[in-house]
Parts: C-alpha cells; sequence; structure tokens
C-alpha cells in the first residue's frame, strides 16, 4: 500500500487538489478539472497497487531526545523528497518544501478508512471573511483586537467524528399538577390536583456527531453543529487533497458515552413534551434504555482559524460546510463598566425622573 | 328631718356634679382636655388655630379628651357630646379617651360629606401615630390642619376620598435608591446580554436535531389522577367611596369612625 498519495494530475504532472468551489479536483498548474467518479476508479486502481511495507522511516531517532519522537512520524515527499514531519494521527497534509498536498494512505487504510465525508464547501476566503463578521456587532469586544488582528494560522481540516444511530427505549414517569381557580361571593378558590403521568415508548436518533480527534475540544466541535449529512458522500482520499486531516484517536466506545448524554437528554425532553395540560411537571423516575444502533466514521470539514492577543491565543472553528463560524472573544473590562455604570445612571435617571413626573400629575 | 332630707338631696347632687365632670366642661368650647394632655400654652395654641379654621371655614373643629368612658359607647357619647353643646350645625369633633385608649370622630350637617370614611382613615393615620406615643400635641396639631385642609376640599366640589386621597408627599430618597436599583438590574442584563455575544461556544446539552422525523412512538400513556386539595381565601371587599351615616340619640345623623391607639 501507498504511505503517501499524491494526486498527480494527469494533464501536467502537477500535484491536484480538491477545489470546494468547483466540487471537483482542480489541477492549480494548468487548470484542468475532474470529476470526483473519476477519481472513484482512480482510488480503486490505487489499491490494487502492489503493497508496500510501511517504509515510513523512523530514521532522525537518534537525533530526537527520548519520548520526543513519540507521536511523531516522518515521510518522504514523492515529488520534491523533503521529509515530512506528522503525527501520528494526521492523515493529510501538505509538504513544507514544495507545498503539495499528500495524503498518508496508511491512516485511513482498513479498518481506519472513514464511511463518510462531507467535502468542504467553503474555502479560506470565505472562513477570513466569516471571522470579520464573528467581530461585528460586538461592543464589548476590544477595539484593538479587532484592529491588531491577524489570523496567525487558517487551516482547513477534515476533523474525524462517530456518528450513531440509536433508538431510545424510554419509560417515565411524572408528578403533574393542575390548578383550578374561582370565586364565589365570599371567596377565592384554589384547586390543586395531582396526577401520576406515565409515558412509555421509543424514539429513534441517526447521526449524532461526537468528534473522535482528542485535539478537538468537544464543545468547540459541538458548537459549529450541525452538519447536513445527507450531502454526505462516501469516502474517497481525493477529497482530503489539498486539506488537513486527522484520524480518530478517541475510539467508538469511548465517543459512545458523550453520545448517550445527548440522547438521553433529548428523549427525556421529547417525552416530556408529550405531558400537556398541566402546570407543573415534574419527572420522577426515568428509565431509558439505549439500543446500539449502527456506528459510522466520518470526516467533516472544519476550518479552524488561530489568533492571538495579549498573549492569549484564541481558536475559531468554522463550519466548512454550512459557514456558522464560532470562538469565544475576550471581553474589554473598560467598555463593559462603561456600559454599566452608563446605562445605570441613564435607565435610573429617567426613571427617577419618571417617577417624579408621575407623583405631580 | 327637713333639714336631713335637704342635706341628703344636696349631698347628692354634689355627687352628682363631681361624678360627671365631662358634661360640666365649658359649653360650646373647640378644646375640652379633660385628660390633660396638654398644657396650658400649647392648650391656648391649639384653641387659636381651632378657633381660626372653625371662623374661616364656618365649621365646628372640635377636640375632646376624657379620662374614661365608664362603659359607654365611645361614637354614641361623640355624637352626644357634639349636639348637647351647642355647636354649629356643621362640625366635625375629635374625642379621645384616655383609659380606654380609643378615639373617635363624629361629623355633622356638612361636614359628613366633608369627611368621607376613606377620608376619614387617611385622616387618621396622619395622627394616630403622634397619639400613641403620646405626642398629643403635635397630633392635635396635624388633626386640626388637615381638617382645614379637607374643608377646603370639600368646598371645591370633590371632597377626599377613595382614590382621590391628599397626595402622599413625594420621598425622593426612596424613589432614588429604587429607580437607581432598577436601572442597575436592567444594565447588568443589557451588558450580560452583550457579553454572551463573546462567548459563542457552547456544548450541546441535547441532541433534537439529530431525532428521526415520525420516530415518536409512544407506547404506553396513562395520567392518573391521585388527589385534590381545595384551598380558599376569604374575599376582600372593594369599599365604595363616600360617608356612612348613623343615628344620634337626639335623632340626628351624624358621620364618624373609630378606633384604638
Amino acid at each position: 500500500m501507498a504511505v503517501l498519495q499524491e494526486y498527480k494530475c494527469p494533464c501536467c504532472g502537477g500535484a491536484i487538489a480538491f477545489d470546494s468551489g468547483a466540487q471537483k479536483m482542480v489541477c492549480p498548474y494548468c487548470d484542468t478539472e475532474f470529476e470526483m467518479e473519476v477519481l472513484a476508479a482512480y482510488d480503486t486502481a490505487l489499491k490494487e497497487e502492489p503493497t508496500e511495507e510501511m517504509n515510513w522511516e523512523n530514521s532522525g531517532g537518534s537525533q530526537w531526545q527520548e519520548g520526543e519522537a513519540e507521536g511523531l512520524c516522518t515521510y518522504v515527499c514523492k515529488s520534491c523528497g523533503g521529509e515530512i514531519v506528522a503525527e501520528e494521527t494526521t492523515a493529510a497534509t501538505a509538504c513544507p518544501y514544495c507545498g503539495n498536498p499528500v495524503v498518508l494512505m496508511g491512516r485511513l487504510a482498513g479498518s481506519l478508512k472513514p464511511d463518510l465525508v462531507i467535502p468542504f464547501k467553503l474555502d479560506k476566503k470565505a472562513a477570513k471573511a466569516a471571522l470579520k463578521e464573528h467581530f461585528s456587532g460586538k461592543r464589548l469586544l476590544p477595539k484593538i483586537f479587532k484592529d491588531e488582528n491577524h489570523i496567525d494560522e487558517i487551516k482547513g481540516i477534515y476533523v474525524p467524528f462517530w456518528l450513531f444511530d440509536a433508538s431510545a427505549d424510554a419509560r417515565i414517569r411524572y408528578r403533574a399538577i393542575r390548578v383550578r381557580k374561582w370565586s364565589d361571593h365570599h371567596f377565592d378558590y384554589t384547586e390543586t390536583s395531582h396526577f401520576s403521568v406515565t409515558r412509555g415508548g421509543t424514539l429513534a436518533f441517526s447521526n449524532v456527531p461526537v468528534d473522535g480527534s482528542a485535539k478537538m475540544t468537544d464543545d468547540l466541535m459541538e458548537s459549529i453543529e450541525p452538519f447536513d449529512l445527507s450531502e454526505a458522500v462516501d469516502f474517497q482520499t481525493a477529497y482530503l487533497a489539498g486539506y488537513l486531516a486527522d484520524k480518530y484517536d478517541v475510539d467508538s466506545e469511548q465517543s459512545m458515552q458523550r453520545a448517550n448524554e445527548r440522547i438521553r437528554k433529548s428523549t427525556e425532553d421529547a417525552f416530556a413534551a408529550t405531558v400537556q395540560g398541566y402546570m407543573t411537571v415534574m419527572p420522577e423516575a426515568s428509565g431509558i434504555r439505549l439500543q446500539k444502533g449502527s456506528v459510522k466514521y466520518a470526516l467533516l470539514p472544519v476550518w479552524l482559524l488561530n489568533t492571538s492577543w495579549n498573549g492569549q491565543s484564541y481558536t475559531f472553528a468554522m463550519n466548512g460546510q454550512t459557514g456558522k463560524m464560532v470562538g469565544d472573544l475576550p471581553v474589554d473590562k473598560a467598555a463593559y463598566n462603561r456600559w454599566l455604570f452608563g446605562l445605570t445612571g441613564a435607565i435610573g435617571m429617567v426613571l427617577y425622573a419618571a417617577s417624579w413626573l408621575l407623583w405631580l400629575l | 328631718m327637713i333639714k336631713k332630707c335637704t342635706s341628703i338631696l344636696m349631698l347628692l347632687l354634689l355627687c352628682l356634679t363631681m361624678a360627671l365632670p365631662v358634661f360640666a366642661a365649658k359649653t360650646g368650647s373647640r378644646l375640652v382636655d379633660n385628660a390633660d394632655y396638654l398644657t396650658d400654652a400649647e392648650e391656648a395654641v391649639l384653641r387659636n388655630q381651632l378657633d381660626e379654621i372653625s371662623a374661616r371655614q364656618e365649621m365646628d373643629v372640635v377636640v375632646v379628651t376624657i379620662p374614661a368612658l365608664y362603659g359607654e359607647d365611645i361614637t354614641a357619647f361623640a355624637d352626644d357630646y357634639y349636639d348637647e353643646n351647642s355647636y354649629r350645625e356643621d362640625g366635625i369633633l375629635l374625642l379621645i379617651s384616655d383609659f380606654d385608649r380609643q378615639w373617635a370622630i363624629s361629623t355633622a350637617g356638612a361636614a359628613i360629606p366633608a369627611f368621607t370614611d376613606a377620608g376619614q382613615e387617611y385622616l387618621v393615620s396622619q395622627f394616630i401615630d403622634s397619639l400613641s406615643d403620646g405626642q398629643y400635641s403635635a397630633a392635635f396639631e396635624t388633626y386640626a390642619e388637615l381638617c382645614d385642609e379637607f374643608l377646603s376640599q370639600a368646598k371645591s366640589g370633590t371632597p377626599y376620598d377613595r382614590g382621590a386621597l391628599p397626595k402622599e408627599p413625594f420621598h425622593a430618597i426612596s424613589s432614588l435608591l429604587i429607580s437607581f436599583g432598577i436601572g442597575l438590574l436592567a444594565a447588568l442584563i443589557t451588558t450580560g446580554v452583550m457579553k454572551g455575544k463573546l462567548k459563542t461556544v457552547h456544548a450541546q446539552a441535547a441532541a433534537a436535531q439529530y431525532v428521526q422525523p415520525g420516530s415518536l412512538n409512544i407506547t404506553e400513556a396513562r395520567d392518573m389522577f391521585l388527589f385534590r386539595q381545595v384551598h380558599r381565601q376569604k374575599r376582600e371587599t372593594q369599599k365604595s367611596g363616600g360617608s356612612s351615616t348613623h343615628m344620634s340619640s337626639s335623632g340626628r345623623s351624624h358621620g364618624g369612625s373609630k378606633g384604638s391607639f
């Protein structure tokens, strides 16, 4: 099996990459476009090539400090012969010397082969524009952050996700209260009726995503949801050309935990919504059994942007399919105080004047 | 024998006059301080004030204090006192019984509509604290001033009544504190929202968007009634405005109210 995969243009021999705009492979040198179907065949052809040893050389071992090389691997670029150092989880990257996109096939072979991929639909320019948009309309963002801001790094990365299908079998008991009020000539009456409400049934979930990369924080990845999985296609390595890609390092068993929490919560919500006509509904006992469905391994497109300000680094993530941009921003303390005291003063004065006018009337 | 009878009669007469010092007070006086609450100087000032108001408003404004009621009803006592002491047709009388710690107001003639039930409630609320604290001079002064105000208001055609009572003074400090307190709360909410816009990374609690449409299948739905509690509360009856009246023992119509202090 080939360790490194570069897609060479059959026309000019240049390294070709996936173009999110054209949704095709495009040669940056001669502008030739290639259909993905062609590359699917190309993929198959690649797999039929005689297997090779995994000949990535840990040749620099003696030069590395003890432990330093752990998790790092080196490859030789097929185009220029340069040495590519990659992390253990890297599945696609670019040669630092010639810039040619390379796919590390070993990371995506066998059981590591993803089932699905959502190709990038938005490019680097869109990510930059989205970041600008992300900064706008935020009054407490330090001005200097916006002005000085330069993007340290911007990378399009296929993040490994586990997609869980599951069926929840739930039986939940609630204590519900209904209140009726009426009056006669002398008294006001309040009648409180207590009910024991039980709901049982099933609810099915499909493609609940959990990110399978330890490098990516879960909340950042959950914040850019949802991905539209109807646009997912069968995985082909060619989609990875021109982007970075990681293989999973958190397995599906571990990730399932997180999916279960979310499924459990949604099941409770959905069942509680069926208890209607009461003033308060409190769950008393909840039994939810999750029946495992299938687990799919998918690579989903994410733009990651890094910037630093005041010695702190800020990471922004954009959904490479929908363009949803997230990332926490710093608070301008001086501006916050200005707004707080200014508003308190203004609202207080208006209310005081109004109460005085009301008294005069 | 005749001498003895005469002396017994004399004694009885003496007893009568001694036992009822209240009725022996100065007739027609607008300040009768039989409970001896006020010093002579205070009495003089208050009497002048009452006389001046009474003359100007053409209605009698009277203050009477007695040591005790000796079991009599305070309202009846006040009404009778007004009727029997040659006051004008129109007037108001405040009676205080020291021993019983009770007060009563009796109004007559044109003072009845001038001092409505709600008006009297307000009037008393303004001096009851001074009365309870033993500051009688201050209490009576407030009473006299307010009577003046009430009578002037009544002459304008709309006496103080429910929903149209004299204005409380403007509480500057408490209004200021409340206004800025609400201001701070509103500012905290607004800046909180502004701060919230800066934080866009949130873990998703649920997976509602991944529910397969139409997959919710409820197989068991039971709503079981357990028990019922009924709580009842007496209704606050809505008081209407105006003045209520009653008859005194002499058959004259009076308005008024009473209470303790």
